[in-house]
């Protein structure tokens, strides 16, 4: 069901089209329904029982990156992401979801198949990736600039417990899959940087994927175990923080696992007190007075904010307020920094053709800064902006590797 | 629709750009208004040969065509009223040229106003037209309606921009009006009729428009009052005095409350009502009006004017003001928007009035208006579920329609008569004039094919 207040605030969208021009969807389709605000009034025909929803409704509802833009930007206070988010956990339970990604999703909910199946993908995957046809693509990332799978797991390659002599702070660890499996030098260096300032890591071996690409997708039953997992294990009391160096993974413990089990009529207890210490790197990093340990490091870098990052969790200035203090390192700010990249987890593969016209739009924004670094503390779009770089000269790293490459 | 014109229709543009399925005909029934009406199929055409294909084969079979933008209009204009199918220009959204030796534009339909405003403004140029909705709306759609906007009271309204256009007529025909030059004197002129139609003479295809060089600054001013009055009788005093600001807005204490709690821009929410003033032009100008203006407001009675110190304190407050629509609907889920205008000297009893109509109607009001221009848009927050509620608010807009017809005003000012007004039109057009327009209208579309169900249509006489 979606919930009452959502249902209600449907009608406060008196259709005056400010989330349109937002959008960066409609604006490369330029069809209504593809549109919120022709989104927001299908669901309404639905909640009054005057449009039974259809196959094209569905794929209307998923030509959608969840960037949250609307919202954002809708005067009348609708929360449109929100709602969407609703409403795809109605629709799977009338349309299935492809078996790809029940799939996927049933391995991200596993303690035991997800190392497993990464274990085969790194003897198999990793090898098999140089065979791969070099123009071709997955969605709209090329598979030559497809990531190899880390070696070893993050997890595996450090204790649970990282004490300090002197502790200056004592955080819980939570790498998320996108550093665990493939990007390892983002953990490296979180674990790096927080060593170096004295604080204490808990880094728990066991938990669990946060569930988000499963429960956006709208199945919310499936990740279910996950978020009760994580709660468990990421509930306790005695640390600072719970510091978290992915956008997607933050946006998922610090805002969306309440409102799925609110929504579910679940308890959210738990998860009330777990939500106010989820602190991105970035966030946590600004109670520190990092000058004296920073070593001048050459580049121009820009910013691309995620929109998990600058949406969900209104995270703007910290991540750029630590790029500017790096010496060396000239930032420059990006035309439409905050335009969501069009990666969108799997949208840009079940929409390449939508994803390709609004990432070419973020490249453009990214050449023109003439920057030979981009910074971004999210997985997905540093899988998006660099699989979609072709001639461009570019790296694509976490704020934070950069901050950890200042402090040899 | 018969099955083979539809397939005919596909023929022309493929099955994408044809849309015939519940929810893209939902998709397509509504705009900013409070009316619905779904169409028998959505049509997105590319291309002007496509556009005339389209209409040579509706007007062969007598199939109702209904042009559409964005539907950001609030009178049902672009919604197919009798059905058949609508025609959206969202996909030719091509800006075709920008010429600065002759400061003119050449621009697809569907191009957004403020992505014309901004490539242009790239180039040191300016098109002034500036609707609340310039965000959202189309040029064709702003062209049909002849939308005003913001800075009406230096600038003029869209019609004062067009130089020419390429249309498409009911039968398929294509023909060019006007030319590239800013004089033309050449013929009727066509331009600046189709300006306005609301969609009931022809499709235009290619859109020219005039653009001036850009301004070299500007202040934007907060004047805020402690009574309604006093903001009131400043704008009229300032035309009066000879001062021709580039806008100039009014807002009462609701509607910056509405606004504030979407923008949280430190709006003076316990003031009455406040002016947003912008002066342009030349730095010395500009320094010396913006005092001017400043002086002016206090004392007319503003309590505090507080003066923008950089071009992104202006972008913010125009950008909070052009929010204002949708942030009442915090108050409401409907808004009816009033559009009557006034001689500019009439605006403080104008506004006396509205508040008066709405007290004895018992409707909600918040007040808001293009001041500089006389043009007010009293919004009537309401809920389209309580049947009583709304004939209040209507019987509170016929009233004042009528008020304003006795002081020399206009019913709408720029938001067009659509279905919401056409019952008023009587009161302004004599049978003379509707016959001559309805003569005008048949002479483009004998058949009747093009937007049925308009203003000229629904009037009573």
């Amino acid at each position: 069901m979606i919930p009452t207040q959502l249902q209600e605030e449907v009608y406060n969208c008196i259709k005056c089209g400010i989330c349109m021009y937002a959008c960066p969807v409609y604006r490369q389709v330029n069809v209504e329904g593809a549109s919120p605000r022709g989104k927001v009034q299908l669901i309404k025909k639905i909640q009054e029982g005057k449009f039974e929803p259809t196959e094209g409704f569905k794929n209307l509802l998923f030509t959608c990156l969840l960037c949250e833009t609307c919202t954002v930007n809708c005067p009348s206070g609708v929360h449109v992401d929100r709602l969407l988010k609703s409403m795809r956990a109605e629709i799977v339970k009338k349309f299935k979801l492809p078996w790809q990604k029940r799939l996927a999703f049933s391995l991200l909910c596993s303690e035991k198949m997800l190392p497993l199946a990464m274990a085969w993908g790194r003897v198999l995957g990793n090898p098999l990736m140089s065979l791969l046809p070099k123009n071709g693509k997955l969605g709209t990332v090329s598979f030559s600039k497809l990531p190899k799978l880390n070696k070893k797991p993050l997890l595996d390659q450090y204790p649970e417990v990282m004490p300090s002599e002197k502790p200056t702070g004592k955080v819980l660890y939570f790498p998320g899959c996108a550093t665990n499996y493939i990007f390892e030098n983002i953990g490296h260096s979180t674990i790096k940087v927080l060593k170096k300032l004295g604080v204490e890591i808990y880094m728990p071996k066991d938990q669990m994927c946060c569930g988000l690409p499963i429960f956006l997708a709208g199945a919310r039953d499936t990740a279910l175990g996950n978020i009760r997992k994580n709660l468990e294990i990421f509930g306790r009391k005695d640390v600072d923080a719970i510091i978290i160096d992915c956008a997607t993974c933050g946006s998922a413990l610090k805002e969306e696992y309440f409102h799925i089990l609110d929504e579910m009529g679940e308890d959210t207890a738990a998860v009330k007190k777990m939500s106010g210490k989820v602190m991105d790197i970035t966030q946590y990093l600004k109670r520190f007075d990092l000058k004296k340990y920073l070593h001048p490091v050459k580049g121009r870098v820009t910013y691309h904010d995620p929109c998990h990052l600058v949406r969900s969790q209104k995270v703007r200035s910290e991540p750029r307020d630590l790029l500017k203090q790096i010496p060396g390192m000239e930032f420059a700010e990006m035309v439409g920094a905050d335009v969501c990249c069009g990666g969108g987890g799997s949208f840009q593969i079940d929409h390449a053709d939508v994803a390709s016209g609004i990432t070419a739009k973020k490249m453009k924004s990214i050449a023109d800064t003439g920057a030979g670094i981009v910074a971004s503390g999210c997985p997905g779009c540093r899988l998006q902006i660099y699989g979609n770089s072709g001639k461009m000269e570019i790296t694509v790293v976490h704020p934070i590797e950069l901050l950890a490459k200042a402090m040899d | 629709m018969k099955q083979d014109v539809l397939n005919k229709l596909i023929s022309i543009v493929g099955k994408e750009r044809c849309k015939t399925a519940p929810e893209d005909l939902l998709a397509y029934s509504y705009d900013a208004s409070i009316h619905e009406f779904m169409p028998e199929a959505v049509v997105l055409p590319k291309s002007t040969e496509e556009v005339s294909r389209i209409m040579k084969l509706c007007s062969e079979n007598k199939v109702y065509v209904t042009p559409r933008g964005a539907a950001s209009g609030l009178g049902g204009e672009a919604l197919a009223k009798q059905g058949g199918i609508v025609l959206s220009f969202t996909m030719m959204n091509n800006i075709l040229e920008i010429n600065t030796a002759n400061r003119y534009a050449i621009v697809e339909p569907g191009v957004i106003v403020s992505d014309l405003q901004k490539a242009v403004d790239a180039l040191n140029l300016f098109y002034p037209p500036d609707p609340g909705s310039a965000n959202v709306a189309t040029i064709g759609g702003t062209v049909m309606m002849n939308a005003g906007g913001m800075r009406g009271i230096k600038y003029g309204v869209t019609r004062d921009y067009l130089l020419g256009m390429e249309i498409v007529l009911p039968s398929g025909e294509i023909m060019k009006t006007g030319t590239v030059t800013v004089k033309d004197v050449t013929g009727f002129d066509l331009t600046r009729l189709i300006c306005g139609s609301e969609g009931t003479l022809a499709l235009a295809t290619k859109i020219t428009v005039r653009l001036l060089p850009k301004p070299k600054t500007k202040r934007t001013l907060l004047a805020i009052y402690d009574s309604l009055d006093d903001a009131g009788m400043t704008v009229s005093k300032i035309v009066e005095a000879g001062i021709i600001p580039a806008t100039c807005e009014l807002m009462d204490t609701i509607v910056m409350k509405a606004i504030e709690d979407y923008y949280h821009l430190g709006f003076p929410v316990d003031a009455a009502a406040a002016l947003l003033i912008d002066v342009d032009g030349d730095p010395e100008v500009v320094e010396r009006q913006a005092v001017i203006v400043g002086d002016f407001c206090k004392k007319c009675g503003a309590r505090d004017v507080r003066v923008s110190k950089s071009d992104k304190e202006n972008d913010d407050l125009w950008a909070a003001r052009r929010t204002a629509f949708g942030a009442i609907a915090r108050l409401a889920p409907q808004c009816a928007i009033e559009d009557a205008t006034v001689p500019v000297s009439y605006l403080v009893e104008a506004i006396k009035k509205v508040i008066e109509i709405c007290k004895k109607n018992r409707v909600r009001l918040a007040v808001l208006a293009h001041a500089g221009d006389g043009n007010l848009h009293p919004l009537m927050p309401f809920d389209g579920r309580d049947a009583d509620e709304q004939a209040r608010v209507e019987k509170a807009m016929d009233e004042f329609v009528e008020y304003a017809m006795t002081i020399g005003g206009t019913i709408s000012g720029e938001h067009g008569i659509g279905m919401n007004k056409a019952k008023y039109l009587p009161q302004q057009l004599s049978p003379t004039s509707l016959r001559i327009q309805r003569e005008i209208k048949k002479s483009f579309d004998p058949q009747g094919i093009l937007n049925p169900g308009s203003f000229l249509e629904v009037c009573p006489l």
